[in-house]
C-alpha cells in the first residue's frame, strides 16, 4: 500500500516536471500587441537619441511613436522620415500626410538609411 | 549664346551626377539563416527588415540587418540567441560593405554570377569575405541573391558545449535583397 502511494506521488512529480519544462522550452513568443509601451516619443526626437548614441537602452523595448507618414510600403510606413515600422499584420486605411500613432519593438538603428526601425508595430490612433 | 551654352553643360554635368550616383535600395531585404543539425531541433531565423544600397555605377554595395529584427519559431532560442550568443545589446547590427567585382549594369540582362568582395561585421568582429552572388534586373528592379556559410567562431561568437551539439559549427546564410 505504501509503496503504491510513493510510486503515484513520484510519477505526479514526473508530469508536472515535465510539464513546467515543456512550457518553459516552448514559451510563447511576446505579444507585442498587449504589451504596454514603456514610452511615448515622436519619431524626429527617437532619431535624434539614436544619433546621439541614447538609443541603446530603447533596444527590444515596446514603445509607442508618434509622427507623420513619409512614406509607404507593403506591410510597413515611415514616420516623419525618421522611424520605418513594419506590422505585424496588415495595415489599412493609412496614407501619406497621415497624423499617427504606431506601437511597436524597437529594433535598433540602420545607418545606411540613417533610420530608428521598429517591428511588429500595430495602429493606436 | 554663350550663356545658353554654358547653362546647358552645367546641366548636362550635373545630370552625368545624378546619373553615376543612381542607387537602388530596399529596406525589406531578406535574411534566413540555418544552423540545424539532424535529429534536433530546427535552428533557424529569418529577417525580413534588412537594408541594402547599391550603387549601380561603381558596384558598391552594403547591407545592414539588426539583430534584434531576426524571428525563431522557438521564443526561448530568440532569446538565446539575443542574449547569449550574439548579445544583441551589445552589437545591435551586422553590416556587410563591399564591391562587386567586374561589375557592368549597363550590360546587365537575365541572370548572373558575380562575386562579392568585402568586409563582414558581426558581433563586433570584422571579417574580409569573398561571397557569390546572382544579381539581375527584372523590370526596373535589381535582384541580389546569395548564400554563403559563416562559423560563429570566426566571428568570436561562443557556443557553450552543452548545446553546442544542438547548433552546426556552419551557419549557412540566404539572402535576398529586391532592390528598387
Amino acid at each position: 500500500m505504501k509503496k503504491k502511494r510513493i510510486f503515484l506521488i513520484l510519477i505526479l512529480l514526473v508530469a508536472v516536471g515535465s510539464f513546467m519544462v515543456y512550457n518553459y522550452m516552448y514559451q510563447d513568443h511576446r505579444d507585442i500587441k498587449s504589451e504596454t509601451p514603456q514610452l511615448e516619443i515622436t519619431a524626429p526626437y527617437l532619431l535624434e537619441r539614436f544619433k546621439t548614441n541614447d538609443g541603446t537602452g530603447l533596444l527590444n523595448k515596446t514603445i509607442t511613436v508618434t509622427g507623420t507618414i513619409t512614406g509607404m510600403e507593403e506591410g510597413a510606413i515611415t514616420l516623419d522620415e525618421s522611424v520605418y515600422a513594419s506590422f505585424s499584420g496588415k495595415s489599412s486605411g493609412l496614407k501619406v500626410n497621415d497624423k499617427i500613432a504606431i506601437k511597436g519593438r524597437c529594433i535598433g538603428y540602420d545607418e545606411l538609411f540613417e533610420i530608428v526601425k521598429l517591428d511588429q508595430c500595430t495602429v493606436i490612433k | 549664346m554663350k550663356t545658353i551654352i554654358t547653362l546647358s553643360i552645367i546641366c548636362l554635368a550635373f545630370m552625368a551626377t545624378a546619373f553615376g550616383q543612381e542607387k537602388y535600395t530596399t529596406k525589406t531585404g531578406e535574411i534566413t539563416f540555418e544552423a540545424s543539425v539532424p535529429s534536433f531541433e530546427e535552428v533557424k531565423a529569418k529577417n525580413t527588415n534588412v537594408s541594402a544600397v547599391l550603387e549601380a555605377e561603381t558596384g558598391n554595395f552594403a547591407a545592414l540587418a539588426l539583430m534584434k529584427g531576426f524571428r525563431f519559431k522557438v521564443a526561448l532560442m530568440e532569446e538565446h540567441f539575443n542574449e547569449n550568443y550574439i548579445e544583441s545589446s551589445k552589437y545591435p547590427k551586422a553590416t556587410f560593405k563591399g564591391k562587386i567585382t567586374d561589375f557592368n549594369f549597363s550590360g546587365l540582362s537575365g541572370e548572373k554570377a558575380f562575386v562579392i568582395k568585402g568586409t563582414f561585421n558581426l558581433h563586433g568582429t570584422d571579417k574580409t569575405m569573398e561571397v557569390p552572388a546572382t544579381i539581375s534586373k527584372r523590370n526596373g528592379e535589381v535582384w541580389v541573391t546569395a548564400q554563403f556559410v559563416l562559423r560563429p567562431e570566426e566571428f568570436n561568437i561562443k557556443i557553450p558545449s552543452i548545446v553546442s551539439k544542438k547548433i552546426a559549427d556552419e551557419v549557412n546564410v540566404s539572402a535576398v535583397f529586391k532592390l528598387q
